[in-house]
């Protein structure tokens, strides 16, 4: 592999940790850095990327933190407990990387005050728990706009798992950024009822290429449905969460990929310079939590310039893709023109743009 | 017609690791046992297939790791099972959890690693072609799974070594006093499931999704086993069963990808679907006259001949 | 010389008492020595998996409530194969019960008082005494086989958590997420000992083994119950319908594992939330069997399972053996345990060859 913006990255931050390493690392232990997940970090995707970012941490700030981590944590009970095992293992840092963590996270954060605690993609604060999340739409904006060049048939694809509010601003900014493009472009949600059953991810990808469905986005842990758009040789697909190019190499697009790093960096060195504070970030393609991977070569220039302009915007301010007017698939105004969707109205969205077919 | 065709190639794809998994069992139960570790032994077949096809790149080599891995984990139940006569519902879940975890143990290397996908059997210009695909756009395992319909049919009904099988099934003690072993015949049944069950796995990232990933065979396993019981034992009811199932699985997508009056379906009472139509469909088996005459008399029980 | 089985006139009381104990430290040898042969920390994964729940008394507390629901339903499925009943679908009637209560749960949100939470819980026994309901009515009038019966409607079970809670249960506060509001305060079950999180479930999982060993000893019931599993035939000559302990044997089973539910969702977990379903119902199989389908021995096998769990976490982030290692080891207990069984029915007996086939 090249040296690319990760690793550089990565040569950065450690950089930046030394000058902290010769004030506080002799009068002070390793800061133990506690991580949970909720899926194994051999999804190649969304807990993939989490366990990336705390290998980015370790590498980082090398002597500086020891990190440990626990896969395949279940939501409630036997997260509370993994929680409180981590937090008296002496972790001063535990990342709960999921959404249903949140309930427990709560708990044992108010059993262990000393402890600081952040929770990925939740809503409930507390003076030691702090909330991060990533602005995965972004990245699905500019998936959307190649999508609307690039698809003959005008017709996208969304396979997700439930329709979480994550996924449903997904499905939102991939119709939104398309029509910019393409005013007939349209995207079908089709919901699996399950995060991890490849066999029938790549069935439902069969299905709805053989449905008309040219562009195929999926928000699932895996590439099983890029994997079918290669065989079946259609305009293309997305990597979700992580680079899925080696499986896919003809059909991935572009990728968006979660790249928690620099986020844990950040706060690790807060808790070690004792500045730590319960934030709240949602943070995207300007911090680079959310990048987007290589273009695929066969994307014309023009619109690789376009999708670089979509990013670019979305990197300085200028764009924000839920901006009115926004119709509903219904048809009703949402959003009134040249006004911004709060942060607030976007993480409880629950209704589809108009272009987006209703999944029942 | 013209929607017709993909949603048969679809189909096919769905069912084929489905009627693999379920003839192995469907023999190992003809002999007496009854073996619910079918979703371990895939799993295993599954890793094995993919770490073979990954190093080799030869799927053929790929579907025979997949055996015999199947076959070796099927060694530990029918050792506890047939040598020690141990209980064969608790043996065959604890082989399942196994299965489950050895093959998450020995696929964690694999995970982010792609491999190639079974080229179909015919040349291109069957396989490729629009409407004969339906016939032949498939690769060796899809053939293969109809080859060992007829085979064991075949085996069952018309062989002596066949016969001896289903008389260990039906009364094992008759035919340990005319001299059969029936501890050896169920041994070799159980061990020829492993092996079809390890192939059923290996379908998965050969035919379906050129990767590996923990538990991909999500639950399949158990379809197959009820596949059997669905079938009351007989191979080409199997056949028929399968691809029911195949298309219940099958239309749940097509439907929510083309609308249409089944897309009023909620998602998870499709996803349900498939285990009620199991239950639908035992229910109405078993409202059938011949119904419970045809499970091997057997089954599920311990043999131990009082020495 | 050779080795030959003979069978003992009575199994062997000392052999069913030792044999699961065996196949723990023997899992523990093996496990040892495989994990280290495939480059793990052998000799720590077993340390860590087995031993530090145990000596870190910080870790009873976990010990406790994860044990508890796999003794309920342990205890309930026991009783049912003794009777030669093999429900395996507890994990189906374990969610069923458990939504029951949440049922309950949710129409009382706006009402406190102290008869809530036993409603909640007379609620989750019957959700789940009436899915099991389900492969006992077709096993008694159709003969249709309750393992496969049991185990698809685990599967449609955890697809109705999904309906339910994306749809009329969706938490209105919940930004959108699929789960339940949370209980209020008379919906919770309370902690039975002060600054720690045992919750009355525990205690009552204990309650339910003490009585249903009573039971099953001291009683006609038990003794119905044994005789059919044990001599199906005799029991029909002596009156006991089949049929009828298919029943109790279903009805026992569910009713307990939908207790197990309720206890979970109002102990725990205090919402509904997707993730409610994470295998008690198929875990309490080993515990059963690990018990020999006693309820006393079912205390010591939850006790150990909760063990590999609570230690499959602790060798994960002490010595990074992968979460995969916790399954070997359930499994390898399982096994080690059948093997063991024939040791209960047979004897080894030496048999000395002559000389001649020696040389």
């Amino acid at each position: 592999m090249t040296l690319s913006r990760r690793d550089i990255l990565k040569i950065g931050g450690a950089a930046a940790a030394l000058p902290l390493l010769g004030g506080t690392a002799f009068a002070q232990e390793k800061l133990k850095v506690g991580f949970i997940y909720v899926g194994t970090i051999n999804d190649n995707g969304y807990n993939y990327g989490h366990n990336q970012g705390r290998i980015f941490l370790q590498d980082a700030l090398g002597d500086a933190v020891e990190t440990t981590y626990v896969e395949n944590v279940p939501e409630g009970p036997d997260c509370e407990r993994v929680l409180r095992e981590l937090a008296q293992q002496g972790n001063k840092l535990i990342f709960a990387t999921s959404f249903g963590f949140g309930d427990a996270v709560i708990k044992v954060a108010a059993e262990f005050p000393d402890v600081k605690f952040e929770h990925a993609t939740g809503y409930m604060k507390a003076d030691n728990v702090g909330l991060y999340n990533a602005r995965f739409y972004e990245g699905r904006a500019v998936c959307g706009t190649i999508a609307g060049h690039l698809s003959k048939t005008g017709k996208a694809a969304y396979i997700g798992s439930f329709p979480i509010p994550e996924v449903v601003m997904g499905i939102n900014a991939l119709a939104l950024s398309g029509r910019r493009i393409n005013p007939a472009f349209t995207v079908k949600p089709v919901y699996i009822s399950t995060w991890n059953d490849p066999a029938k991810e790549g069935d439902a990808a069969r299905a709805l290429i053989d449905q008309g469905v040219d562009i195929i986005a999926q928000h699932t842990d895996g590439p099983a449905a890029l994997q079918v758009a290669q065989e079946r040789g259609i305009v293309g697909g997305f990597g979700q969460g992580a680079d899925m190019s080696a499986f896919a190499p003809e059909a991935q697009l572009t990728a968006i990929i979660d790249h928690w790093g620099p986020h844990y960096v950040n706060s690790a060195k807060a808790v070690i310079a004792g500045t730590w504070t319960a934030g709240d970030t949602w943070e995207g393609l300007k911090e680079e939590v959310v990048q987007m991977g290589a273009y695929n070569k066969k994307i014309p220039a023009d619109v690789v310039a376009d999708a670089e302009k979509i990013r670019t915007g979305q990197i300085d301010g200028s764009f924000k893709i839920f901006t009115g007017p926004i119709k509903d698939n219904t048809g009703a105004e949402r959003v009134a023109a040249g006004v911004a969707m709060t942060d607030a109205e976007l993480l409880s969205m629950d209704w589809y743009v108009e272009g987006v077919g209703q999944p029942v | 017609m013209e929607m017709l065709i993909p949603i048969i190639v679809t189909l096919v794809g769905a069912a084929t690791p489905i009627l693999i998994a379920a003839l192995g069992e469907l023999v190992a139960e003809k002999s007496g046992v009854l073996n619910l570790g079918v979703e371990g032994m895939m799993l295993v077949g599954a890793i094995a297939g993919f770490v073979a096809q990954f190093y080799t790149g030869n799927p053929y080599l790929a579907l025979l790791c997949g055996a015999f891995a199947g076959a070796a984990v099927s060694l530990i139940f029918a050792f506890l099972t047939l040598s020690l006569s141990a209980n064969q519902t608790a043996t065959g879940l604890a082989l399942t959890i196994f299965g489950t975890g050895l093959s998450a143990l020995a696929g964690a290397p694999y995970s982010a690693k792609p491999i190639a996908l079974m080229a179909p059997l015919f040349p291109d210009m069957l396989a490729r072609d629009p409407f004969w695909r339906v016939l032949f756009g498939y690769s060796f395992p899809v053939y293969f799974s109809f080859f060992m319909v007829a085979a064991i049919w075949w085996f069952l009904k018309r062989t002596r070594t066949g016969l001896i099988l289903r008389a260990v099934g039906e009364n094992d003690h008759s035919a340990h006093s005319i001299g059969y072993s029936v501890v050896g015949v169920r041994y070799a049944a159980v061990v020829f499931g492993g092996a079809m069950a390890g192939i059923a796995g290996a379908c998965f990232p050969l035919l379906l999704t050129p990767q590996w990933a923990e538990s991909m065979t999500a639950g399949r396993g158990w379809i197959a086993v009820a596949l059997v019981v669905f079938a009351s034992w007989r191979p080409l009811r199997l056949l028929a069963g399968a691809y029911l199932f195949g298309l219940v699985m099958t239309m749940e997508l097509y439907a929510k990808a083309g609308g249409g009056v089944l897309a009023i379906i909620p998602s998870e009472l499709w996803a349900a679907l498939p285990y009620l139509a199991t239950i639908a469909v035992l229910v109405l088996i078993s409202l059938r006259r011949d119904a419970s005459t045809n499970a091997p008399a057997c089954l599920g029980k311990p043999f131990m001949p009082a020495n | 010389m050779q080795f030959r089985l003979e069978k003992r006139a009575e199994p062997s009381r000392f052999m069913l008492y030792a044999t699961p104990v065996g196949a723990v430290i023997l899992t523990m040898i093996v496990g040892a020595i495989i994990f280290s042969l495939i480059g793990y920390d052998g000799i720590g994964a077993v340390r860590e998996v087995f031993l530090t729940p145990l000596t870190n008394a910080y870790k009873w507390q976990d010990l406790g409530i994860k044990a508890a629901p796999l003794i309920i339903i342990g205890t309930g499925l026991s009783i049912a194969y003794r009777a030669n009943v093999w429900n395996i679908g507890a994990e189906g009637q374990f969610v069923v019960g458990a939504l029951a209560g949440t049922w309950v749960a949710l129409a009382t949100y706006t009402m406190s008082g102290p008869w809530i939470l036993p409603l909640m819980i007379l609620a989750g026994v019957v959700g789940g005494a009436l899915y099991a309901a389900i492969p006992a009515l077709l096993k008694t009038r159709l003969n249709v086989n309750e393992i496969l019966t049991s185990l698809m409607l685990t599967y449609a079970s955890i697809q109705l958590i999904y309906y339910l809670i994306r749809t009329v249960w969706k938490d209105p506060m919940g930004i959108g997420f699929p789960q339940t509001r949370r209980f209020a305060a008379s919906a919770q079950l309370p902690t039975v000992i002060p600054h720690t999180i045992v919750h009355l479930g525990v205690p009552i999982a204990i309650v339910v083994a003490l009585v249903a060993w009573f039971i099953m000893s001291r009683s006609v019931f038990g003794y119905r119950m044994r005789v059919v599993g044990a001599a199906p035939h005799a029991a029909r000559y002596g009156g006991f319908s089949e049929n009828k302990t298919i029943w109790l044997a279903m009805l026992v089973s569910g009713g307990l594992a939908g207790l197990a539910g309720v206890l979970e969702v109002a102990g725990p977990f205090q919402r509904m939330v997707p993730g409610f379903a994470t295998g008690y119902g198929f875990t309490a199989i080993i515990v059963a069997f690990l018990g020999r389908l006693n309820p006393l021995g079912v205390i010591f096998a939850g006790i150990v399972l909760a063990i590999t769990f609570v230690g499959g976490e602790v060798a994960q982030t002490t010595i990074k053996l992968p979460d995969a290692a916790t399954g070997i080891f359930q499994a390898m207990v399982l096994f080690f345990l059948l093997a063991g069984d024939i040791l209960v029915r047979y004897r080894i007996r030496r048999v000395v060859t002559t000389p001649a086939g020696a040389a």
